[in-house]
């Protein structure tokens, strides 16, 4: 592979103009369309991680997935910004779904594994995500290595958010309407792939859509 | 729509993502065989975006960027406020433990978050979200005022909320000590446009703010350092 740029910064202005020639060859509407404004069917909560770019992953186009990334797509019940993001999507865009997406080989799920010092602000972020690891000590025990236990803790943090989530006043009210539903999903990093995820207490199915 | 089209329309708009999620893996692998065993490996990104939620703007396409180059934080109009730990964490980590050499707030024209700010509504429980740019605007209120036009007016709110913004994130723990010792990240702000799917440099100086902020909001040392 040559390169021709080794700024960075030049090298993500020069991106930004072939997206901007290509999208209007493609389509000559397209930036017309988009100012318009935006009706997105998903809200997106993932990873901040550099490796699980939403829109890409998923193939879609800009002005289908709204979204909110964090670090370990954690979803706290007194996070504002959080909260304000779901509230914006759901009361005033109307989205139908939330997808909340943990991820493989997630470094914040790795940390969760230990208590390792991260400084205050992180051990303070990530601490509902140990939380799960005193909680669910049994069961990852029982897991062979680190990256398993690293995925289930990935697991059991999506659906901890999805949790925290049903108990948003505007998701309460959308879910109660049926407009709106709650998927939790794993992206795998070596894969490339997304897998839905099913409740585990064996209640409710949050990853599949299920009519009925 | 009947009950039973509704749930044929969600269940084709979900099956939609995962159909294109495999095409995209399968691109992927044959362009590049290696491509997702380099991944598992780590990331490395030189990059940390923080950047709007809105769904038009995802920030590794507009930037022609792929998977496991720039690390992502998005929210409500791109806000970056002192008391928000989901942020904070984010830049923490981005900083002290990825070393990212490049921070950039970007904002954009036609910025809903920012105009709902400037609706005199009581918004629920977005109003201290939004409170927030309703004090960037306070904050410039001599500039804003003399501009009549509201188009303008509000495209230049867009701007100085992306300034402040970036100032935010300069006055950190984590970039100003990371900046005294590496001489990185460099903060820039950006705002996008729709009209031509550009990206508008927003000149910011980052040395002269950091100069500037320092003067009250220094905290290049660390109260708990070797105690």
């Amino acid at each position: 592979m040559s390169i021709a740029i080794t700024d960075p910064i030049d090298r993500i202005v020069a991106g930004n103009a072939i997206y901007a020639r290509q999208t209007s060859e493609t389509d000559p509407n397209a930036f017309a369309e988009l100012e318009r404004g935006q009706s997105p069917e998903i809200l997106w909560i993932g990873c901040a991680d550099s490796r699980v770019p939403e829109t890409t992953v998923c193939n879609c186009a800009p002005g289908e997935l709204f979204v909110h990334r964090n670090i370990a797509n954690t979803v706290h019940g007194n996070d504002i910004s959080a909260a304000s993001v779901v509230e914006y999507a759901v009361a005033h865009l109307k989205v139908r779904k939330i997808v909340v997406c943990g991820h493989t080989r997630c470094g914040g799920a790795n940390a969760a594994l230990t208590d390792l010092d991260l400084g205050t602000t992180l051990n303070t972020w990530l601490h509902p995500v140990r939380e799960l690891r005193r909680k669910h000590r049994a069961e990852l025990e029982r897991l062979p290595n680190d990256d398993a236990r690293a995925v289930r803790v990935a697991e059991l943090n999506v659906h901890q958010s999805i949790d925290v989530l049903k108990q948003h006043p505007a998701v309460m009210k959308a879910v109660s309407e049926h407009s709106l539903s709650l998927h939790g999903m794993i992206y795998d990093i070596g894969a490339g792939k997304l897998w839905l995820l099913k409740e585990s207490r064996g209640k409710k199915d949050y990853g599949l859509w299920t009519p009925k | 729509m009947a009950t039973d089209e509704i749930s044929k329309y969600l269940q084709q708009s979900h099956d939609r993502i995962f159909e294109n999620n495999r095409k995209w893996a399968e691109e992927q692998k044959t362009k590049n065989p290696e491509f997702f065993e380099q991944l598992k490996a780590g990331q490395a990104p030189e990059y940390l975006w923080i950047g709007c939620s809105d769904s038009r703007i995802p920030a590794e396409a507009i930037t022609g960027l792929g998977a496991g180059e720039m690390f992502i934080h998005r929210n409500i109009a791109n806000l970056v406020c002192s008391t928000d730990l989901n942020v904070g964490s984010v830049i923490n980590y981005a900083v002290r433990h990825l070393h990212v050499k490049h921070i950039v707030v970007c904002g954009h024209y036609g910025c809903g978050g920012v105009k709902a700010a400037m609706t005199p509504k009581d918004m629920g429980l977005l109003n201290p979200w939004l409170r927030n740019i309703r004090d960037v605007y306070r904050l410039h209120e001599t500039e804003l005022d003399t501009i009549t036009c509201e188009d303008e007016k509000y495209n230049r709110l867009v701007e100085l909320n992306v300034i402040e913004q970036a100032r935010n994130v300069i006055k950190s723990a984590a970039v100003q000590q990371s900046y005294a010792k590496n001489k990185y990240p460099i903060v820039h702000g950006w705002a996008f446009g729709f009209k031509d799917g550009l990206l508008k440099d927003l000149e910011i100086d980052f040395e002269g703010q950091l100069k500037s902020i320092q003067k009250i909001y220094n905290l290049t040392t660390d109260m708990l350092e070797g105690s």
